[in-house]
């Protein structure tokens, strides 16, 4: 240590060290993210490609492709089958050109990588926007806010209403409430979906209130109120689906969560201590177990990204996790790969973004993060 | 009750309810402790030692069946105190806990500056400054550099850790502090240092101490006076040097000789069989099964009965006409 941090006070001092620990700490997580994301995408080229088998399904169909548009053009048609089926080679060989089939497949998907790691996605084979674009970013962008809608809504209401929920039953552990919740914590047992067309029948045929599918009324109201008010009603039944099903595990598992950290040692000093539990309940319950809490929230949000491929067709809510569906049925390959890199650097974001909350918030990570 | 007597205890209990019944932790406890006295509280483990400590500083678990008797702290009766006034001007103020497993008992995540002087800036609403000023104060007085102020608990040593715990015991200089094991999970040399300390503290702040313990070598290192416990009762109380010297109750006897001293030619002796159960102890004395001495009086419960001036036995080979 230097002379002139020597001299400072010691909080300075322990400032300054933390500073530097944390520094070091975040520049490693990086790059150890960034080969994580590396690994990933190229795995998911490798395996949407099927290892290059790909390649031959793609020859085929741009065979038959050039093929069918040679016969079917009729300026072609007084051509001898000899000229013709050059004609088809030129084309064919053309294409391979373009896509560089001819190379092997390990340095074209090296390529690949490159292309989706700087987030270049490409063109669909097959699908398209409702804008009729064919930029597989397009695609994604338009599907997304939708996804975010139901699903942040969703699990922002399950996160905050079971945190909080739990916090209180633990403190009541073992009353008839708490019993209560935990009897009927086997209800997530069925996911989502499963209450949706429960729900779909009661209120969209038995009793016909909301509406059963899709995003908002069809035409579209006029007005931005109307029209959020149309979306709320088609809302209400997937939210309420994924509410049912997952509030009473996740109250569960958090009260007991907040029941073993209630009952460390420090916790029942800050008791011995005469402390109000209001300020046991903050600093001593919710603070050290804070890194925990927010590694699920956040793990959650990620949750949100990728939608829920089952409930959006369900509801035939034009998600992700509908078109995701469509891609995979379509045998897509760029869209899929596209979600794919999408879905990595959201989550890998995430993760680092979590690592530096951890540091700041936990002394036990960043002191010992910093010095091995 | 003299003057000089701080805490008395009259007929504490303290009762747990579990599944199979009704434990009785704390089973009719009396004692009393003098100011600036150190009484030892010695058992071995599972007699209601720490229950005692719980019970006396209101820190109970959910399961608690039962609590009943008369603590007075300086004329204070505590157990009639509502928990919100207990809590606000007795705990930690006046009598504060040094908690066994203390190594994990200070919070992680927050400095230990902090958490030392967290009963002064709550409980009395200090100023940061002044109550940090107090922090320097009882740091430098177990020992511990004023650096450290700012580390976390991981950052110190498991020594460090009980000196810091100590000082957070002492910061509101309360005229009791209760330390329950205070050096069991430590190394020989560093308890020498932490009993070493408990002595200079109880000379220089005239602290009374209870002690609680199962160790006998430490404990005759501070203590003024002895209380034994066996099963849940105290069976003896007496003065250090008669408790060691010359113990009463066949216990007390039995597990002086069970202990391996440095200088004597001297063979521990183990006390054969186990303690009762505290779920349904036994009728009458509940050393009985394991006392050589028991005779046919035994199966009644034995009276604490008053030998000299500050001793008491729990044990019908002192009662008056109570030859065999």
């Amino acid at each position: 240590m230097s002379r002139e941090t020597a001299t400072r006070s010691p909080a300075g001092r322990g400032l300054m060290r933390d500073l530097r620990r944390l520094s070091i700490y975040t520049v490693k997580r990086l790059l150890a993210l960034f080969v994580t994301v590396l690994v990933g995408v190229y795995l998911t080229i490798v395996i949407a490609n099927m290892g290059g088998q790909v390649d031959e399904l793609r020859m085929v169909q741009i065979r038959s492709e050039a093929a069918e548009s040679v016969r079917a053009n009729p300026d072609f048609q007084g051509m001898s089958s000899e000229e013709r089926n050059q004609l088809i080679q030129r084309r064919v060989a053309l294409e391979v050109e373009r896509l560089r089939l001819d190379e092997p497949f390990i340095l074209r998907s090296v390529d690949y990588l490159q292309q989706a790691i700087s987030l270049n996605l490409g063109r669909a084979e097959q699908m398209h926007s409702d804008r009729g674009s064919r930029q597989v970013y397009d695609i994604i962008v338009e599907r997304l806010p939708a996804t975010l809608l139901l699903f942040g809504t969703a699990n922002l209401l399950v996160f905050f209403v079971s945190v909080f929920s739990a916090l209180s039953l633990s403190r009541r552990y073992g009353s008839l409430l708490d019993r209560c919740v935990i009897a009927l914590a086997p209800s997530s047992a069925a996911p989502g979906w499963f209450y949706g067309i429960f729900l779909i029948l009661l209120f969209a045929f038995v009793m016909p209130v909301l509406p059963a599918s899709g995003m908002v009324a069809a035409p579209p109201p006029e007005g931005i109120w109307a029209y959020a008010a149309s979306v709320l009603r088609h809302m209400l039944l997937p939210l309420t689906a994924m509410f049912v099903s997952q509030l009473f595990v996740s109250i569960y598992s958090w009260r007991t969560f907040f029941l073993i950290h209630s009952s460390e040692d420090y916790v029942e000093m800050a008791r011995a201590k005469g402390l109000p539990s209001n300020l046991i309940e903050r600093r001593y319950i919710l603070r050290p177990t804070l890194a925990p809490i927010i590694t699920s929230f956040l793990l959650m949000l990620v949750g949100l990204w990728s939608g829920a491929i089952i409930l959006e067709q369900v509801f035939n809510w034009p998600g992700l996790g509908s078109l995701l569906f469509q891609a995979i049925g379509h045998r897509d390959t760029p869209v899929i790969i596209g979600s794919v890199v999408i879905f990595a650097y959201l989550l890998a974001m995430t993760v680092f973004l979590l690592d530096i909350l951890y540091a700041l918030l936990d002394p036990r990570i960043r002191i010992e993060g910093g010095e091995r | 009750m003299s003057d000089r007597t701080l805490l008395e205890v009259e007929d504490l209990h303290l009762h747990y309810q579990t599944r199979r019944g009704v434990v009785r932790a704390v089973d009719g406890v009396s004692f009393d402790v003098r100011r600036n006295e150190a009484l030892v509280v010695l058992g071995e483990s599972g007699c209601g030692k720490s229950s005692l400590a719980k019970a006396l500083m209101r820190v109970l678990p959910r399961n608690v069946h039962q609590v009943s008797g008369r603590v007075t702290l300086d004329g204070t009766e505590l157990l009639a105190m509502s928990d919100e006034s207990f809590r606000r001007d007795v705990q930690w103020v006046r009598m504060a806990l040094v908690m066994q497993a203390s190594m994990n008992a200070l919070n992680p995540v927050v400095r230990v500056g902090e958490q030392v002087v967290e009963p002064l800036r709550v409980l009395r609403q200090w100023p940061r400054a002044r109550a940090m000023a107090r922090a320097v104060e009882v740091f430098e007085l177990v020992g511990v550099s004023t650096d450290f102020l700012q580390r976390y608990p991981l950052e110190l040593s498991g020594g460090m850790r009980q000196r810091v715990v100590l000082a957070m015991a002492l910061v509101a200089e309360p005229e009791l502090v209760i330390l329950d094991e205070p050096t069991s999970a430590l190394d020989v040399l560093t308890q020498a240092g932490i009993m070493n300390l408990l002595k200079r503290l109880k000379r220089e702040l005239g602290t009374s101490f209870i002690l609680i313990t199962h160790d006998v070598a430490t404990s005759s290192e501070l203590a003024d006076r002895v209380a034994l416990m066996y099963a849940g009762q105290i069976v003896e109380v007496a003065d250090a040097v008669q408790f060691f010297t010359e113990p009463a109750h066949p216990y007390s006897k039995m597990l002086m000789a069970s202990v391996p001293r440095l200088r004597q030619e001297h063979r521990p002796e183990p006390i054969l069989g186990q303690p009762p159960s505290l779920l349904e102890p036994p009728s009458g004395c509940r050393f009985a099964d394991r006392c050589p001495s028991c005779f046919k009086r035994c199966a009644q419960d034995p009276k604490f009965i008053r030998l000299g001036d500050r001793r008491r036995v729990r044990c019908w080979l002192y009662a008056e006409g109570g030859d065999r």
